[in-house]
């Protein structure tokens, strides 16, 4: 049980992250006032890393998939492999989407192909949450389940590491110096702390009231006619597509050519919106979606509809990037209780 | 690894003017391409954008590829203003090409408008390749005016190729020399001597005609398993990626473009 299970001491990991940046790209979660946010590994700024806390800004699809990507060639001789530590289970649980859009179907996308394989994934466990966290009623977890190669689970000033893959193992066989065996106490204490930490999370969600997957199941198809719901949550939105671009899971792109100041024609990829007005304008103007709430609702019907029918998968990871973002105070949760309940009550914006 | 997003060059060997806002375009890609009628392809300007087209042409021809291509935007508009010689990018062919195995033998009912009648161009080609093989070929085309009509040349040595052949073209106005027949593509749908319910019908045209088409074709009795219908969707990447062309559980890139009704009826507003 111990097996494959170590520690690390908090300098030792720093240590380590030193060491893997001469050939990597090291990037770390900093904690900044209530937020977190990834950015490269600087020893200088070691006080402000946060290895435990809740999920970070940015979705990790911004590391795999970056939001404007050149297309017409694939290699970029010279670019490190990259290490990012601190991806929360929510983020992770992603990878199970992008993998399957991106990776399979007749076409594999080499460019998500070379960031996804180019990339070591270190989880990291929440050390607390937030009240937008509702995972759990997403089948998730506030700790990494699947989709990581190492995990660091924050004790008081040492971690809990777990290697999952080949990737991980190597990793902690390269540097077997700075690992010790973790204890049966150690991963007791581990436990104690995820079983904390979801305790939370399940008291956010029974307050509320938020729906799990076996009650969403089939209520955007029921209620797509339901126009008063969607056309009373779409009221207050400014079509800003920051929970698109938030989100962990939304995939779509738009393929965006140019030309540089020197005439080379550039191809990118760059991310896409479906709240966009443009998203589904075809020639002439012609817009099978011109109403925001037609676009709100295909935004539900994609996640909890499409995504489920296809690959048996609620598109959202719970993760809340979605409601912090959203300046018309549109709240997933509660659409998606709406749509349960029949009744809805769309609090007024700020 | 194979890099689907980019193209492969090809040059504007000829250009013929269909309409006021129609032109073909006969594109010779550096390599032979092999398509399915059907299937589309991403017509590129290097550095300014790229459109999906159908091939309106032969797809036993491999070296050179016709697009017929409708000034109605921002990329349709400057490819309308390339000249011969001018090189474009191609990826592609995407999607499912016309299911042609399943036509054999059946009397098959081809109904387009307007620009619409591109793909079922290329459709028209596959099927005189084996003429034989189909029972009946029947084509009601209609257009807005009577110089609205493509391929007008062409037509005729269509109805040449073979006696089963039938092609029959409307004009919602006509003018002074028109004197075919005047009205909708819907009114020229009646006194067919036709199965209907084992023929097979092919719609491609504005969504509004397909609607009306399609009702239509139902009221005669054809079945909604034999109706294709090729759904027009916003569409970035062709390969079932970039989300923009989904129509209830199915990308129109790669599920489609060509969709047999019964398998889109019941989904909410497929004809928007
Ligand atoms: C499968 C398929 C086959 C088709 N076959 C034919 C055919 O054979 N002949 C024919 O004439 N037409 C065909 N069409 C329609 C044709 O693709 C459109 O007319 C064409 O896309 C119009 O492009 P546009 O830029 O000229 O028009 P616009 O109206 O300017 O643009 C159309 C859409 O493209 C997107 N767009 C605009 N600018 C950009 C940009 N800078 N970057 C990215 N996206 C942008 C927008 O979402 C816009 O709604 C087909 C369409 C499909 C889906
Ligand atoms: S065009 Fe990108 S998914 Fe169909």
């Amino acid at each position: 049980m111990t097996e494959k299970i170590y520690t690390i001491t908090k300098k030792n990991l720093f240590d380590l992250f030193g060491r893997l940046s001469g050939t990597h790209r090291v990037i770390v979660p900093y904690e900044k006032g209530e937020n977190f946010h990834f950015a490269d590994f600087d020893p200088k700024k070691e006080d402000s890393i946060e290895l435990g806390g809740i999920r970070q800004s940015q979705p990790l699809k911004s590391f795999i998939n970056p939001p404007r990507e050149g297309m017409l060639s694939v290699h970029n001789e010279g670019s490190k492999p990259v290490i990012i530590a601190g991806v929360k289970g929510c983020d992770l649980s992603s990878l199970m989407l992008q993998d399957f859009v991106f990776l399979q179907g007749d076409y594999e996308d080499p460019f998500y192909s070379k960031g996804r394989s180019g990339t070591m994934l270190i989880g990291n466990d929440c050390t607390y949450a937030k009240e937008t966290c509702f995972c759990i009623a997403m089948d998730g977890a506030p700790y990494p389940k699947k989709y990581f190669d190492m995990n660091l689970s924050r004790m008081d000033d040492y971690f809990v590491v777990e290697a999952e893959t080949d990737k991980g193992n190597s990793l902690i066989s390269s540097f077997r110096m700075f690992f010790a065996k973790a204890s049966r106490a150690d991963i007791d204490k581990r436990q104690y702390n995820r079983d904390r930490v979801s305790a939370q999370i399940k008291d956010f969600i029974n307050k509320r009231g938020t729906k799990n997957t076996s009650q969403i199941k089939d209520a955007v198809m029921k209620n797509y006619n339901l126009t008063a719901l969607w056309q009373d949550f779409a009221s207050t939105c400014v079509e800003c597509g920051a929970c698109n671009l938030a989100c962990p899971t939304c995939h779509c792109f738009l393929l965006f050519d140019e030309r540089s100041k020197e005439n080379f024609k550039k191809r990118y990829r760059v991310w896409d919106a479906c709240l966009y007005r443009t998203f589904a304008r075809v020639a002439g103007g012609a817009n099978p979606r011109k109403h925001l709430y037609e676009r709100l609702r295909n935004r539900f019907e994609k996640k909890f509809d499409f995504f489920p029918k296809a690959l048996n998968y609620f598109a959202c990871t719970g993760c809340g990037r979605c409601i912090d973002a959203c300046p018309g105070n549109i709240d997933l949760r509660e659409v998606l209780k709406g749509l349960v309940d029949g009744k809805w009550n769309k609090p007024p914006n700020d | 690894m194979n890099n689907p997003y980019t193209y492969t060059e090809a040059e504007i060997v000829d250009i013929a003017e269909e309409t006021a806002n129609i032109k073909t375009f006969r594109l010779r890609p550096k390599s032979p391409i092999a398509f399915k009628a059907g299937q589309f392809m991403d017509v590129t300007i290097p550095g300014i954008g790229e459109a999906p087209f159908t091939p309106s042409s032969n797809h036993n021809v491999k070296d050179v590829l016709d697009f017929t291509i409708m000034s109605a935007g921002r990329v349709t508009k400057l490819l309308h203003q390339m000249k011969k010689g001018d090189t474009v990018g191609l990826r592609g062919p995407y999607g499912l090409g016309y299911p042609l195995e399943k036509f054999k033998s059946k009397e098959i009912f081809i109904v387009g408008g307007g620009v619409g009648l591109a793909p079922l161009r290329a459709l028209l080609y596959a099927l005189f390749n084996e003429v034989d093989d189909y029972k009946k070929i029947i084509l009601k085309y209609g257009a807005r005016t009577p110089k609205d009509i493509v391929y007008k040349t062409e037509i005729d040595s269509w109805r040449k190729k073979a006696k089963h052949i039938d092609i029959e073209i409307t004009t919602d106005v006509g003018d002074d020399i028109w004197k075919g027949h005047v009205g909708i593509v819907t009114t020229i749908l009646k006194d067919l001597d036709v199965n209907m319910e084992e023929a097979v019908s092919i719609v491609c045209g504005p969504p509004i005609m397909m609607k009306f088409v399609t009702f239509k074709l139902l009221d005669l009795g054809f079945r909604d398993s034999n109706i294709h219908l090729s759904m027009e969707k916003n569409m970035s990447c062709g390969i079932g990626k970039c989300g923009h062309c989904r129509i209830g559980p199915y990308y129109a890139c790669k599920d489609g473009p060509v969709f047999t009704y019964d398998k889109i009826k019941d989904l909410p507003n497929i004809w928007d």
